[in-house]
């Protein structure tokens, strides 16, 4: 019994709104990442289920277990059995790695070391650092000590507050892989903080997106990227072009001609959001197409983000995502084909 | 804020205001008359004034020396730091009565204001210099980067960037310097110049009128209020807890280069005023013993231990007592910030408002009329040692507590530690050298102590401090010499824990 249950949490200070009624549900044994920008209360939302600020309204329950209730329920942090990996790791720095690990263990426990090396061995660090001190590790392995002390004690909850800012880009993937093999080793309910679109989709089994104090969609990665809710969420958790349309019996057209629409459909004038990644560009004009100019570009390695403008006299800008490593010279005449199914949004929210 | 800390922080507080109280209520009890006759008089004003002109010389000269002299130590390429701190912060731990009758053996011209305000300024300024230097080890080295990339020469990044960080040390450190110096005392003993303590003192010896002491310390109660609630607005929402986050480097030293030489002589002359002269006089007292034989300092001797045991034990007992008061108010200072815990945090200052005498009578007033049992007790010294510097042990503490990261005590709760025992887990070992330094100081100042240990020292027993003072004043200093050197020995040793101790803070809290 570890799942997570929050209903209609509210918490404001003064006259700022940090959290305006927040419903959030964690399975037992999922992890649930909490995306949203800086200021958008996800921060406030992790410290009131466990604990370090009481909400104005609202309940937060644990495997059944009611801790907040605004009215009459304040179970005291150390009360509530949740792991938490603060931002940095915050290990305690006067006490060894494996003093660490073991400080949330029963006293007989800490001296044995059996759960304390077995803390150690599902975050995959070696036993050699148990006596290591916190100064003496590496960024990413100082995450995964605090990961290993949040586990120890085998909490119904972990929590997780941006746990690899800081982390340059390799260190960032192995400890993610590491802190996922982690969690699905001990079972754990989790959930993770973040600003970080592509972590939060690449984590979590679903994604809850805050924005404004208020979770706008949660849902499973595939289907936040998909089908987001509205045309912020569609550009908050990725790139997206868009373009005006006419929505009519499940199909839109635009200037790529007439597309499949999924998801709900408006009909009349609609806003047409496409992923970058559906836009392929062709050198022919065999297959068709729509003709478009290439203004730059930028290259990543593996991919090529085209910056092109349609060449219908309306000017709009397209980006397109290419992974054949071919040149583009700014000026080149190409030709633009959608792929797949797109997404429509009241046309009010045309930019 | 939780239930038990503000218990614990109101009863510190109640405590240490206990003297206060009481003499409102002597004052009270006075009458109007009295009190009239007391403020009215003609030398009040005069005297009051002096004080005041004192604190006005004395502290802006703290302030530079400290600043200053944290900045080389600290900062710069100066050599052997570790040295100098320690002999920066070694007139702090010279008993005032000593340095007073130093400064009065060089002449009249040193029995003035002059020597008033210099025995002020050079005794005083290690408590900016400690509080400063602390600060300037917290301190960020990208801000100076920052500043220096965005055209600052070193000069205005230091005015800019540093100075301004600097401002809750240099404020917390010249208040308690200004406190100090329209109350003192002590320091003033060997002088022939007046200040408002001494007309408190003679209202005390001459008519001994307590009403009369009373009425008059409701100046200084009031100056002090004034000035501690001042000083709480200056300081406003300046925070002492670093905000930037990740690993943090060393701070560069800046080169001295050509300045070396001309800076090591102003610090030289700094240490051989404020250490030199009361040593070398001690010195010289000790020879002047050897060449004329003198068998008085002989005979004395076989008082040297027993005063040195008694000494030593009520300062361990003021320590340990001044620390529990400070604890919880350092605590919640740093971690509760709020009103309530401001007046809190102000009335643990309120010490200072106080002349030592009039606190002492207060406190044996108190005992005489309601806590018999407590009348002419070791105990009652070692409570009013510990209450008049525990806001000492409250600023050392709150420097200390300012640099843990609140992460690290939310880590331990969220693994099952209650409020008491993540303090005692964690913040407690992290804080260990800001205890030390707690403890070191509150002992100091109680060697060094005279007024306070005079009104209330129990019959059968004597000290360091009133042996010195006994034999000091049959103008037999070879008499006094050793018991003063005792003293300096002993507080050196403390200098020495202190430097040692504090430095680890940052070390240790730090990657």
């Amino acid at each position: 019994m570890g799942d997570l249950v929050c209903r209609e949490l509210r918490k404001a200070y003064g006259e700022r709104v940090v959290l305006a009624g927040v419903d959030l549900t964690v399975a037992e044994g999922t992890l649930t990442a909490i995306l949203g920008s800086s200021g958008s209360g996800k921060t406030t939302l992790l410290r009131i289920v466990i604990g370090f600020v009481a909400g104005d309204a609202g309940t937060v329950s644990i495997g059944g277990t009611l801790v907040t209730d605004s009215a009459s329920v304040h179970v005291p942090p150390d009360k509530r059995l949740i792991g938490y990996v603060a931002q940095e790791g915050a290990l305690f720095p006067h006490l060894t790695v494996a003093q660490n690990v073991g400080f949330g263990l029963p006293r007989a426990e800490r001296k044995l070391g059996g759960r304390t090396a077995d803390a150690l061995d599902l975050v995959g660090l070696d036993r050699s650092y148990a006596d290591r001190r916190p100064h003496e590790l590496s960024g990413g392995e100082q995450r995964r000590v605090a990961l290993a002390r949040a586990l120890a004690p085998r909490p119904a909850l972990v929590l997780l507050d941006e746990p690899f800012s800081g982390l340059d880009a390799a260190l960032r993937g192995e400890t993610r892989a590491a802190v996922l093999d982690a969690l699905a080793g001990a079972g754990a309910t989790a959930v993770l903080v973040t600003h970080d679109q592509a972590e939060a989709l690449s984590m979590g089994r679903e994604v809850a997106v805050l924005r404004d104090g208020q979770l706008v969609q949660t849902a499973a990665p595939q289907t936040l990227y998909r089908t987001p809710a509205d045309l912020e969420l569609a550009r908050f958790v990725g790139d997206a072009v868009v373009l005006p349309g006419e929505a009519r019996a499940g199909t839109v057209a635009c200037t790529f001609g007439t597309l499949g629409v999924r998801g709900e459909v408006v009909a009349g004038a609609v806003a047409v959001m496409i992923r970058p990644e559906q836009i392929r560009v062709v050198r022919s004009a065999d297959g068709g197409g729509v003709p478009a100019r290439v203004v730059g570009s930028s290259f990543y390695g593996p991919e090529t983000v085209l910056h092109l403008e349609l060449a219908d006299g309306s000017g709009t800008a397209v980006s397109a995502r290419t992974f054949d490593g071919a040149d583009a010279r700014a000026g080149e005449e190409v030709r633009l084909l959608v792929e797949g199914s797109v997404m429509t949004y009241p046309a009010a929210g045309t930019p | 804020m939780p239930r038990g800390l503000f218990a614990a922080c109101l009863v510190a507080a109640l405590l240490v205001a206990a003297p206060v109280v009481v003499t409102i209520v002597q004052a009270a009890q006075g009458g109007l008359s009295v009190a009239g006759t007391a403020i009215g008089s003609t030398s009040t004003l005069t005297l009051l004034l002096h004080s005041i002109e004192v604190a006005a010389a004395a502290t802006p000269i703290c302030a530079v020396i400290g600043v200053g002299a944290a900045w080389f130590v600290e900062r710069t390429t100066l050599p052997a730091p570790r040295l100098w701190a320690v002999l920066l912060v070694a007139p702090l731990t010279i008993p005032p009565f000593v340095t007073s009758y130093a400064w009065a053996n060089f002449g009249p011209s040193f029995q003035g204001f002059i020597g008033a305000a210099g025995i002020i300024a050079f005794s005083y300024y290690p408590i900016v210099f400690l509080l400063v230097a602390v600060s300037l080890r917290g301190l960020d080295p990208a801000l100076e980067e920052t500043g220096r990339s965005l055209g600052l020469n070193g000069r205005a990044t230091f005015f800019r960037v540093v100075l301004p960080q600097l401002r809750p040390a240099i404020y917390g450190g010249t208040l308690l310097v200004v406190l100090d110096a329209l109350v003192e005392f002590d320091a003033f003993v060997g002088l022939k110049f007046q200040t408002f303590s001494f007309d408190v003192y003679a209202q005390y010896q001459l008519g001994f009128s307590t009403s009369g002491a009373a009425a008059l310390s409701f100046a200084s109660i009031a100056l002090c209020v004034i000035l501690l609630f001042g000083e709480a607005r200056l300081r406003g929402h300046a925070n002492y807890t670093r905000v930037s986050q990740g690993a943090r480097r060393l701070a560069a030293r800046y080169a001295l280069g050509r300045a070396t030489v001309p800076v090591m002589v102003a610090m030289t002359a700094v240490v051989a005023i404020s250490v030199g002269i009361p040593v070398g006089m001690l010195v010289r007292w000790f020879a002047e013993s050897s060449q004329a034989g003198l068998s008085s300092a002989g005979g004395n001797l076989s008082y040297l231990l027993p005063a040195t045991l008694t000494s030593v034990e009520i300062g361990i007992a003021a320590a340990v007592l001044g620390l529990l008061l400070a604890l919880p108010i350092a605590v919640a200072a740093v971690r509760r910030r709020g009103p309530a815990v401001t007046v809190l945090e102000r009335t643990m200052y309120l010490s200072f408002a106080l002349p030592d005498l009039v606190g002492a009578i207060a406190l044996a007033y108190l005992a005489s009329h309601w806590l018999h049992f407590l009348y002419g007790s070791f105990a009652l010294l070692v409570f009013a040692e510990a209450i008049l510097f525990a806001p000492f042990a409250v600023v050392a503490l709150r420097a200390t507590f300012g640099q843990l990261e609140p992460s690290l005590e939310e880590s331990a709760r969220s693994l099952g530690a209650g409020p008491l025992a993540s303090f005692w887990r964690v913040t407690l070992p992290l804080a260990r050298p800001g205890l030390v330094a707690a403890l070191v100081l509150v002992f100091t100042f109680t060697l060094g102590d005279l007024s306070t240990t005079q009104v209330l020292l129990p019959v059968n027993l004597y000290t360091l401090g009133t042996e010195f003072s006994t034999n000091s004043s049959t103008v037999a200093f070879a008499a006094a010499a050793p018991f003063a050197a005792v003293l300096i020995a002993l507080a050196m040793v403390a200098a020495y824990l202190l430097m040692t101790r504090f430095g680890t803070v940052r070390a240790l809290v730090t990657r």
